[in-house]
């Protein structure tokens, strides 16, 4: 018997799930799919706007802890998200820097500038300076990237800093297979793993750059090489960056293919392709969590449970016709019904009250009711199941799901010592 | 069209499920085939796109590079059946004409009945060059495309023909369901099972069985399938109604607990009874352990080992209860091979239009199984394992080899 079942395998879940394992506990990961890691840009979002735009947020985030108590952040706390992201990092040493401290501000595939505290080194220098001069490159065959639309809309941009920079679209053809007129950021980012294509497609974009120059690319630039884009900036002899695209997105794809192997080095059991659909409560203790196996169900017991099935968008949380929004596992009270009408008419107006549904949590990441008490003692949440925040509109998304994984860890590890 | 399986796949399908896509792509990122090749459009395209214009014939025929690995479906977050949508709408496309090589790899008892007498023959005839090079322009599978070992004796054989068991049963009957492969081929893997099983005090009961039916669904002829899967439904309920029914043939049994439902709608309530009684072997070891009633006394195998989950061993949404039981084994390093597949998908990789892709495919595992350990990997499925020892050169076995020295048995 593993002494830990986590549900979900997102960034909360398998942020929980390593740091539980490599503390050496049994932990058994059960999940119905991948998680939104892949739909993500690949970076890890703390805090971006709140509502303007935040250059320092982990300090930003200690001001919303206190004057909204009902927002994650105040549950997890600033030291929450601080261990969760110098942990993330030392477990991904070769695919994060940054530090809590410091946003980035990095060029979109749309040509915004975007916050984000964590980045892959591919995409530091993407991190731009007034004065600079980039080129922002397109490949012919990847139909999700337009060098254009990136181009103009960055060189109207005034840069957060209040620089502003140059910026020209270059196009290049070259095929990362054979007969393939459109190919998937994925197919490009295999390529890109291969040292001779890299060669070529140096060779065939070296002459179109200009002195001084900075290169943008869609992030393509290699799966699972991590020295794919560094390579390619020797080989070009000019900085690099890569601008993250829309799914299938290949950052996001080595964060989550980089957090599921330590999981498994650290030997975490995944159970893949199961839904859990059902719980067995006794005397208010969560005895098990049962799943939709083939052929007949199948129970798994533990200790403690931590809950990191995510939202709306997971199925986590569900709306039917009536406007009755139920967590679909457990049946936990939600917190946010309140607010008045969930979703309002109003699409360009505030935010969707609808979105900030879901459960609240104590300062252990135990699942509280709405008088404040502990609904099951061994219960736990993490991610984006817990209610309180527009974490799209925020930014903060990510740092939820770091935070709160790490802390719900701690707080088990405690007890079970 | 007038055939009970294929109608459910023109009409009923698991198509509901295809509303459940958001569009995310996560499909398309893990399918193995659209990885090596630009000739097949993907889960997402051939699959829940595909499906929602699809009256009769699919609108996107790249459809047949699918290999019905069924990743696609494991790895899905909403729920769409994708591997299954694809593997009815293919039938349907090749309803009407059935290549007779496709017809032919699915009689695998037919394949072992004829061989095993003869096995000296048959090893020779499927080594022999200029044969080989005959069936691939008669028949059309490859001439290097890995093929079964005949065997000089069956399971059944051995089975019948053995001194009986020394020890008296402690804890109960299982029945065993041996599949053709086990039963023909791999002959070795299901003796081992069935030692292992007696070892722990089990008495185990082989009835006489025939064949799931999977090659033959696997190729679309669901008629043929359906019969098979429910006749092999009744041999097994020969043997007891409420025992657990144990088996070392890892797709065989993912045909029984979920594929001859999901994939050809077989509803029949035996096959639901034998769907829910069926375990994997690996799994039901560790079912014992966590029960703490697997005695853990085993002899340390000092050994580094690569081993690889099959497709339709993981598409059981068990995970991979065969690594989790040689954890147990001191000294023994398991290495999972992180490879989505192996290429071979049942008789996929025997093609020969497709027999590239099925080594495309498989490279990546090639190479770290031979990085791992040149003299022995792992895998618990007979197909793969041809795959696998046929082109990295490695020898590969069940799970339950390992089990099985363990305990002293070997
Ligand atoms: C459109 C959109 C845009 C967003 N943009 C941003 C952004 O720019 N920045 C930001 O910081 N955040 C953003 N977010 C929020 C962010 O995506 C989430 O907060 C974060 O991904 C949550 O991670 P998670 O691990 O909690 O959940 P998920 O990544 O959703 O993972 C949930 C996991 O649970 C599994 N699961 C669910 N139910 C079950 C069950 N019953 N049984 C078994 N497994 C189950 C799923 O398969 C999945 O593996 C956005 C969200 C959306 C919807
Ligand atoms: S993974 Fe599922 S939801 Fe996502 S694109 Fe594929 S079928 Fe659609
Ligand atoms: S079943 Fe396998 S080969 Fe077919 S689409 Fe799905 S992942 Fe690809």
């Amino acid at each position: 018997m593993s002494r830990v079942v986590v549900i979900g395998a997102g960034l909360a879940g398998l942020v929980a799930a390593n740091r539980l394992a490599s503390a050496g506990v049994g932990v058994t990961l059960l999940t119905k799919g991948i998680g939104g890691l892949q739909l993500s840009q690949g970076t890890i979002d703390v805090l971006g706007y709140a509502p303007d735009r935040v250059t320092n947020p982990v300090l930003t985030l200690s001001a919303i802890a206190s004057a909204r108590p009902g927002h994650p952040y105040a549950a997890i706390g600033a030291a929450g998200v601080h261990t969760g992201i110098e942990y993330l990092k030392q477990l991904l040493p070769d695919l994060l820097v940054g530090d809590a401290e410091a946003n980035y501000q990095l060029p979109t595939a749309v040509g915004a500038i975007r916050p984000t505290c964590l980045v892959q080194p591919s995409m530091v220098a993407g991190h731009l300076k007034d004065g600079a001069k980039v080129a922002v490159v397109g490949l012919r065959r990847l139909k999700d990237f337009h060098p254009a639309l990136v181009a103009e809309n960055l060189a109207r941009t005034t840069l957060p800093d209040g620089g502003r920079l140059v910026a020209r679209p270059v196009s290049v053809d070259v095929p990362a297979r054979d007969a393939e007129v459109d190919s998937s950021g994925l197919t490009y980012a295999r390529a890109f793993d291969d040292p001779a294509f890299r060669a070529r497609f140096a060779a065939a974009l070296k002459p179109l750059l200009g002195d001084g120059e900075t290169v943008g690319l869609p992030a393509v630039l290699g799966l699972k090489d991590r020295t794919a884009w560094s390579d390619l900036a020797d080989k070009l002899g000019h900085p690099v960056f890569e601008i993250p695209l829309p799914p299938p997105s290949v950052p996001g794809m080595r964060l989550n293919e980089a957090l599921m192997a330590s999981a498994k080095a650290a030997g975490v059991r995944v159970v893949n392709g199961t839904r859990a659909v059902s719980v067995r409560v006794e005397d208010g203790v969560v005895k098990g969590v049962t799943v939709a196996t083939a052929g007949a169900d199948r129970e798994f017991t533990a200790d403690a449970f931590v809950l990191a099935a995510g939202g709306f968008e997971s199925g986590a949380l569900a709306l039917d016709s009536y406007g009755t929004v139920t967590e679909t596992l457990f049946g936990l009270p939600l917190a946010g019904l309140d607010a008045g009408p969930l979703v309002h008419g109003d699409y360009w107006g505030p935010e969707q009250p609808l979105f900030s549904v879901g459960v609240r949590v104590a300062g252990d990441m135990r699942v509280l009711d709405g008088n404040g008490a502990v609904v099951h003692p061994n219960l736990y949440a993490a991610g984006g199941i817990i209610g309180g925040s527009s974490r799209w509109a925020e930014k903060s998304g990510d740092g939820i799901a770091v935070g709160s994984a790490v802390v719900a860890a701690d707080s088990i590890l405690e007890v079970l010592a | 069209m007038s055939h009970e399986g294929l109608e459910f796949a023109g009409h009923e399908l698991a198509r509901a499920s295809l509303d459940a896509c958001v569009k995310c792509t996560i499909c398309e990122t893990m399918c193995p085939v659209s990885a090596v090749t630009p000739l097949f459009s993907g889960p997402k395209f051939v699959g829940p796109q595909a499906e929602r214009f699809r009256n009769g014939d699919s609108v996107d025929h790249s459809l047949d590079y699918c290999s019905s690995c069924g990743t696609c479906t494991l790895v899905c977050p909403q729920g769409v059946q994708i591997a299954e949508l694809n593997s009815q709408a293919r039938a349907v496309m090749k309803a009407d004409h059935m290549p007779l090589r496709d017809k032919l790899i699915g009689q695998t008892v037919l394949m072992g009945k004829v061989m095993t007498p003869v096995a000296p023959i048959a090893k020779a005839a499927l080594n022999n060059k200029p044969i080989r090079a005959m069936m691939e322009a008669v028949v059309k599978v490859h001439r290097d495309a890995p093929m079964p070992p005949p065997q000089g004796q069956t399971f059944e054989g051995w089975f019948r023909k053995r001194p009986k068991p020394s020890r008296t049963p402690t804890r109960g009957a299982l029945v065993f369901f041996h599949g053709c492969a086990g039963g023909y081929f791999e002959v070795e893997t299901s003796k081992k099972s069935v030692e292992v099983l007696e070892h722990l005090g089990y008495e185990v009961i082989v009835p006489k069985q025939g064949c799931c039916g999977l090659a033959q669904q696997s190729n679309g002829l669901f008629d043929q399938a359906t019969a098979s899967v429910l006749k092999l439904c009744d041999d097994l309920r020969a043997a007891g109604t409420d025992l657990t029914i144990i088996s070392s043939s890892g797709s065989c049994t993912g045909m029984l607990k979920h594929e001859a439902h999901e994939i050809m709608g077989v509803t029949d309530d035996k096959l639901k009874d034998v769907g829910t009684r069926i375990r994997d072997i690996m799994e039901f070891l560790l079912d014992l352990h966590e029960a703490g009633e697997l005695p853990t006394d085993f002899a340390p195998i000092d050994m580094t080992v690569p081993y690889h989950a099959p497709c339709q061993l993981k598409s059981q949404g068990m995970g991979m209860p065969a690594v989790e039981v040689l954890k147990l084994i001191p000294d023994l390093t398991v290495v999972e091979s992180g490879a989505v597949c192996c290429g071979i998908a049942g008789t996929y990789g025997l093609k020969k239009e497709k027999y590239d892709i099925a080594q495309a495919v498989g490279r990546p595992l090639f190479e770290m199984v031979k990085k791992t350990n040149p003299d022995l990997a792992l895998c618990d499925t007979e197909t793969c394992r041809w795959q696998i020892e046929q082109s990295s050169g490695v020898k590969t076995e069940h799970p339950i080899f390992l089990v099985h020295r363990a305990y002293g048995l070997s």
